[in-house]
């Protein structure tokens, strides 16, 4: 009798059990149809002329332009422009947007050219510094538009600084390497040497490059730092030297450039590797165990198979016997 | 070919199975054909859409094709190793399955290394192995050793066989032109005369002398793959010996399964019996021990000695919830059970040693996924938003198409060289007579011995 009763029992729990998932069922169900039609109370509350959030025309992309100038050694300088737009939350890099140059100049846009951003969303714009004539502060003036598209909001941004010029002049005396800097105001026209600011001297690499060392003017606008003379250079030991002034009040950025063969010349091609496990040159020993290994079963296997080839030619002329059932 | 009465018995008694193919042997091969077809479609699925398709991630890099390779292969080794060892030894009672323990070797090469070309991700790369091999690695030494033993397994074979050829050329049996035009070429004419026994003999067994430390030293080469390995549970000094007696035990098993089965498929009652059942449960018994030992050797220096990664492994090996229960099965029918199988006489029939043997088989056939799998699972360096199925590894239906087609090609092979070779070697029993003659438990088959197909 109590088994009937446990088996009843456990029937009527599997009844209840699906029971429970039919009305769990039904309810998901119309909790589901809920989020897509709204129960008729709400739409009585809600404003009939007032459109949801949803349906707003989706707003343009306003995109950033990062505009900043680097006076180079050549008289040349350097515009760089990097785009990017914050999307869902999250800064995108714009790359293929095409931005335009010019140089102001009393209330007048000189249009100096274009180029379109990489990957990164960057561009870079070099123009010859001959050619540019500064205002009466001895400035320059630069602006980079973004025209917009479908998608975007135009941008524009502006640039000014005053025309400078930054030297630098490697000195070796004996064994002694010396960097030596001099920078100069030449936005008037003349030059004046600028005083008591700070030059980073720096070399070259792979990546980034190298501080080695930070040059303070004095008041004829030069300086310098003494220069290591165990850096690796490349196959010749040359090495290039750069004098940075970054992100000056006055100037905005410059930079000058020298290569000279004070680095210890590292060769670019692969050394000869040794013989070892990591190199592409085995172990002597493991070579040799190898080749004598394998000699030696191949070498059996080659006296086998000549044996087999005796056989044939030890054939009896006639067959012994035939065997048959 | 001259035979003796007994050997003349012996072919006589096989005659009909090379002669033609029943209805039972032509569903057992359309059987095994479905599979392979269906394991075709599984691999041209793989080729089309990419090894996608199976359960194979960046981190478990290896999954049931591996497991399959190193299962198979080391069939491979155990069947050269026993049979170049009754060759040598003269074992009287090895003789009639030596022919078994040579196919396993022959058949296991050849599907075994199928499984590698199935696990190569840029098959148009393969020829690199070749044309510029790196000798320091492992992987180089295991692909010239696999081809090497490769060529070796032939000749072994081949040169077994060469006698019996000889047999079933003069024999005027009942088969197809071409058939009697193979059996003649592949004879080498021989005859049976001293000079070409001689040569023979020679042969044989140079080749068997060099087919043992061969075997043991490829054995040993595939172990290396994974000892050289600085990865939890790989890097062990004793996985060259664990790998050698690993696959002469389930080899030992498969030889014992495989008698079994033809035994029953072809009423050989009279050449394996039951004594040839038992000595090989003894060798299986002996082999468990050793195998249980380097196990239990390996788990618990590992234990032990409590390193980060070992201990995670351990703990993954032995806990309930991963890979506990499969370990579990795997040393308790895998090892145990064989053992007490054998060691108690009540115990020791055919049938009971054979049914040990096949599970045994099957349980070594998961030690080796317990090898592969749960190491991969444990990577060295923290995984931080990595799905679960890139660390974890499932194997998906492909993978077990192409296990079961690899496995449906085995049985195949061992179904299709039965129809063109004696299982039980003919002239094989030549130097046995003597013996059998001198030795009555040893006369081929008495009435009271034979063990009726249950």
């Amino acid at each position: 009798m109590k088994k009937i009763n446990l088996i009843n029992s456990y029937k009527q729990l599997l009844l209840l059990a699906g029971m429970l998932l039919l009305l769990g069922s039904y309810n998901s169900s119309f909790a589901q149809e809920d989020t897509t039609q709204p129960p008729a109370t709400d739409t009585t509350t809600t404003p009939a002329e007032e459109p949801p959030a949803e349906e707003e025309e989706p707003s343009l992309i306003s995109p950033s332009i990062d505009f900043t100038s680097v006076q180079k050694g050549d008289n040349s300088i350097d515009l760089k422009v990097g785009m990017r737009a914050k999307v869902k939350g999250q800064f995108i890099n714009l790359y293929k947007m095409k931005v335009s140059f010019f140089q102001v100049a009393n209330e007048e846009e000189i249009p100096l050219g274009f180029k379109i951003t990489d990957g990164n969303g960057k561009a870079v714009f070099n123009v010859k510094g001959d050619s540019l004539k500064t205002d009466a502060e001895g400035k320059l003036q630069f602006k980079v538009v973004f025209a917009g598209n479908k998608a975007m909001e135009s941008a524009e941004e502006y640039i000014s600084f005053r025309r400078g010029r930054l030297e630098i002049i490697p000195v070796k005396e004996d064994s002694l390497l010396t960097v030596q800097v001099k920078l100069i105001d030449v936005g008037t026209g003349e030059e004046v040497p600028v005083k008591e600011t700070a030059v980073g001297i720096f070399v070259k690499r792979m990546f980034l490059p190298m501080k080695v060392g930070e040059a303070t003017t004095d008041e004829n606008g030069e300086g310098s730092v003494e220069f290591p003379n165990n850096l690796p250079g490349d196959a010749k030991g040359n090495l290039t030297l750069l004098a940075r002034l970054d992100e000056n009040e006055t100037f905005g950025n410059m930079e000058a450039a020298v290569v000279q063969p004070w680095g210890v010349p590292v060769s670019d091609k692969p050394e000869a590797q040794p013989r070892a496990l990591w190199s592409s040159h085995p172990p002597l020993w493991m070579l040799i165990t190898f080749i004598v290994l394998m000699l030696a079963v191949w070498g059996h296997y080659i006296v086998i198979v000549y044996e087999l080839f005796r056989l044939r030619k030890e054939q009896p002329n006639a067959p012994t016997h035939a065997t048959n059932s | 070919m001259e035979l003796n009465s007994y050997q003349q018995q012996a072919f006589d008694y096989q005659r009909p199975n090379i002669e033609k193919f029943s209805k039972r042997n032509w569903f057992w091969i359309i059987f095994y054909l479905l599979w392979i077809i269906a394991g075709g479609y599984a691999l041209y699925l793989q080729i089309a859409k990419g090894h996608g398709v199976t359960g194979m991630r960046d981190n478990v890099v290896w999954g049931l094709f591996i497991v399959n390779f190193i299962f198979f292969i080391g069939l491979s080794y155990a069947g050269a190793i026993i049979a170049g060892l009754l060759h040598l030894f003269k074992v009287p009672w090895g003789k009639p399955i030596v022919r078994i323990a040579q196919m396993m070797t022959i058949i296991s090469v050849i599907v075994g290394p199928v499984f590698i070309l199935l696990c190569v991700g840029r098959f148009d790369r393969l020829h690199h192995l070749f044309f510029y091999p790196r000798i320091q690695s492992p992987m180089t030494w295991d692909v010239m050793a696999v081809l090497t033993f490769f060529v070796g397994a032939v000749l072994f074979f081949y040169m077994a066989i060469i006698k019996d050829l000889a047999v079933y050329r003069d024999a005027n049996l009942k088969i197809p032109k071409w058939r009697q035009k193979i059996y003649n070429i592949l004879a080498l004419g021989y005859r049976g005369a001293a000079s070409q026994k001689r040569h023979l003999l020679i042969s044989q067994n140079l080749l068997a002398l060099i087919m043992i430390p061969l075997s043991i030293i490829v054995a040993s080469i595939l172990s290396w793959i994974f000892g050289m390995t600085l990865r939890p549970g790989w890097h062990s000094t004793i996985f060259g010996p664990y790998f050698v007696v690993g696959a002469l035990y389930s080899g030992c098993g498969v030889l014992i399964v495989a008698m079994w089965v033809y035994r029953r498929m072809y009423k050989l009652d009279k050449y394996f019996t039951d004594k040839h059942f038992v000595y090989l449960g003894y060798i299986m018994l002996a082999l468990a021990a050793g195998y249980g030992y380097f196990t239990f050797s390996e788990y618990f220096t590992h234990w032990f000695g409590s390193e980060k990664w070992d201990s995670e492994l351990i703990h993954k090996l032995f806990s309930p919830g991963e890979y506990g229960w499969w370990t579990l099965f795997a040393n308790l029918f895998g090892i145990l059970l064989p053992i007490l199988i054998v060691a108690i006489p009540a115990t020791r029939k055919v049938n009971l040693i054979t049914a040990a043997a096949f599970i045994m088989v099957i349980a070594m056939w998961i030690k080796r996924y317990l090898i592969i799998v749960p190491t991969l699972e444990t990577t060295l360096l923290p995984m931080q938003d990595t799905r679960t199925e890139y660390v974890k590894y499932a194997a998906t239906w492909p993978e077990w198409v192409l296990t079961g087609a690899g496995i449906a090609t085995f049985f195949l092979f061992f179904t299709l060289v039965s129809k063109y070779v004696t299982v039980v070697p003919v002239s094989g029993l030549e130097e046995a007579e003597p013996h059998f003659t001198h030795h009555p438990h040893h006369q081929p088959a008495p009435k009271k011995e034979e063990v009726n197909p249950a």
